[in-house]
């Protein structure tokens, strides 16, 4: 430590601070009774067995024939695995999006903070954030009532000890796409959303979890995920929009 | 200041499962180091109690995406940060921080151990300073050095990466140095 940190810890110790209120019966008040739990409970090697099965199953369906492939490539984001599943695990609605996607920036911040090109629909942002794994968020409407939302993920800070899973229902489209020549895949349909996992199979985070339909890609290292009430054609439009 | 007792990790995962007994003790033991996060991020005691109350109702509510075994602290106080953010960005304005004692901080001039204690009116200075740094600059040395957290642990509160953690300390502490060491 340099003197000037040093010099900081300390005028830290001399900052005016109020007593800090105790507010555990005001919190205790405001607590909502949770019900049920949602993690995956099976060992992972069973959940990962499962899946395959649930996988192969799904693609079996699929008419297209490089649709596996392509689906495989395009959904294997920054090393991520990607399984796709029937049966999708209870998900609370999330009270608080905005929790979801992580601090709210600047749009100019998001940029200098992100370390990519950060690249936008021609219309501005209503909000913008900056979540985990370098994730800069643009959101379109507002927290409660979403109509686009564009999620840019470096890959290099996907942690790889991280399973991103694709949970869909059996009732989800997936169609092989490419975006300017990139990979992707449009899912829409009954309602989907990505969950990443730790090595024990547990959810660590979920992705908000909208009505919309959503449009993967992967270009230059950079995973885009966009979401909103679009279809396939106008999801595509947007995506080549971006700059 | 490693503040995470071994509890943390059985308290936290207990609430998780819906034990609000395990939450309030969590409450308990986290409201002080959340409330001077707050505090120190709006200079506000009022927004900083309102940041610090639905923050532990955001974690709450929360908990089920808590990753088991992860420090619960830092997880913690990104979400009153949040929230101290959101009420500093409403109000619009940002409060001074003050030094405790004003004139006449009896052993002001009492040297410390490394020397490294300055006058009361160049910690005035440096306070000055880092008031007047860039936003996310002085959220920075708020976490590295008034709430002594480490690296990883203001990456997570910030939302930020190591690396922009340690890149961003530096330029912070580069516009410091100027002032300190003119």
């Amino acid at each position: 430590m340099t003197e000037l940190e040093r010099a900081l810890v300390s005028l830290g110790h001399e900052l005016e601070v109020p007593e800090a209120p105790d507010v555990v019966a005001a919190v205790r008040a405001r607590l909502e009774p949770r019900r049920g739990r949602r993690t995956i409970r099976a060992p992972r090697s069973l959940a990962v067995a499962v899946a395959l099965v649930l996988l192969a199953a799904l693609l079996a369906t699929l008419a297209i024939p490089d649709a596996r492939s392509a689906l495989l490539r395009a959904l294997h984001l920054g090393g991520a695995s990607i399984e796709l599943v029937d049966e999708l695990p209870e998900v609370p609605a999330e009270p608080d999006l905005e929790l979801t996607l992580g601090q709210r920036v600047t749009l100019a911040e998001a940029r200098r903070a992100a370390g990519f090109d950060v690249l936008r629909p021609e219309e501005q942002p209503d909000a913008v954030y900056l979540g985990d794994r370098g994730t800069v968020w643009l959101l379109y409407g507002t927290p409660e009532r979403v109509r686009l939302l564009l999620a840019q993920t470096p890959f290099h800070s996907i942690d790889p000890e991280l399973l991103l899973k694709k949970v869909a229902a059996t009732g989800t489209q997936v169609e092989p796409v490419t975006v300017e020549g990139a990979e992707g895949a449009f899912l829409s349909g009954d309602p989907h959303f990505l969950v990443l996992l730790d090595a024990q199979g547990n959810p660590v985070e979920d992705s908000a979890r909208l009505a919309g339909n959503v449009l993967l890609w992967s270009d230059g290292g950079i995973a885009y995920r966009l979401e909103g009430d679009f279809d396939r054609e106008r999801a595509l439009e947007l995506a080549v929009s971006l700059r | 200041m490693e503040g995470r007792p071994p509890d943390d990790v059985a308290l936290a995962q207990r609430a998780r499962n819906g034990d609000e007994r395990a939450f309030e003790e969590l409450v308990r033991s986290h409201q002080r180091i959340a409330f001077r996060t707050a505090y120190l991020l709006t200079g506000s005691a009022a927004d900083a109690e309102d940041a610090v109350q639905a923050g532990f109702v955001k974690a709450w509510a929360a908990l089920p995406r808590f990753r088991a075994g992860s420090p619960f602290r830092p997880w913690l106080l990104r979400i009153v940060a949040n929230e101290a953010h959101n009420r500093r960005r409403s109000e619009g304005r940002a409060e001074a921080l003050r030094l405790r004692s004003g004139r006449g901080l009896p052993g002001d001039a009492a040297p410390s151990p490394e020397g490294a204690v300055v006058s009361f009116e160049r910690r005035e200075e440096l306070l000055a300073a880092v008031g007047r740094l860039e936003e996310r600059d002085r959220e920075i040395v708020t976490c590295r050095y008034f709430l002594e957290l480490s690296e990883d642990e203001t990456a997570t509160v910030l939302g930020i990466r190591r690396g922009t953690v340690k890149s961003r300390t530096a330029r912070a502490l580069a516009r410091l140095r100027e002032v300190v060491e003119e």
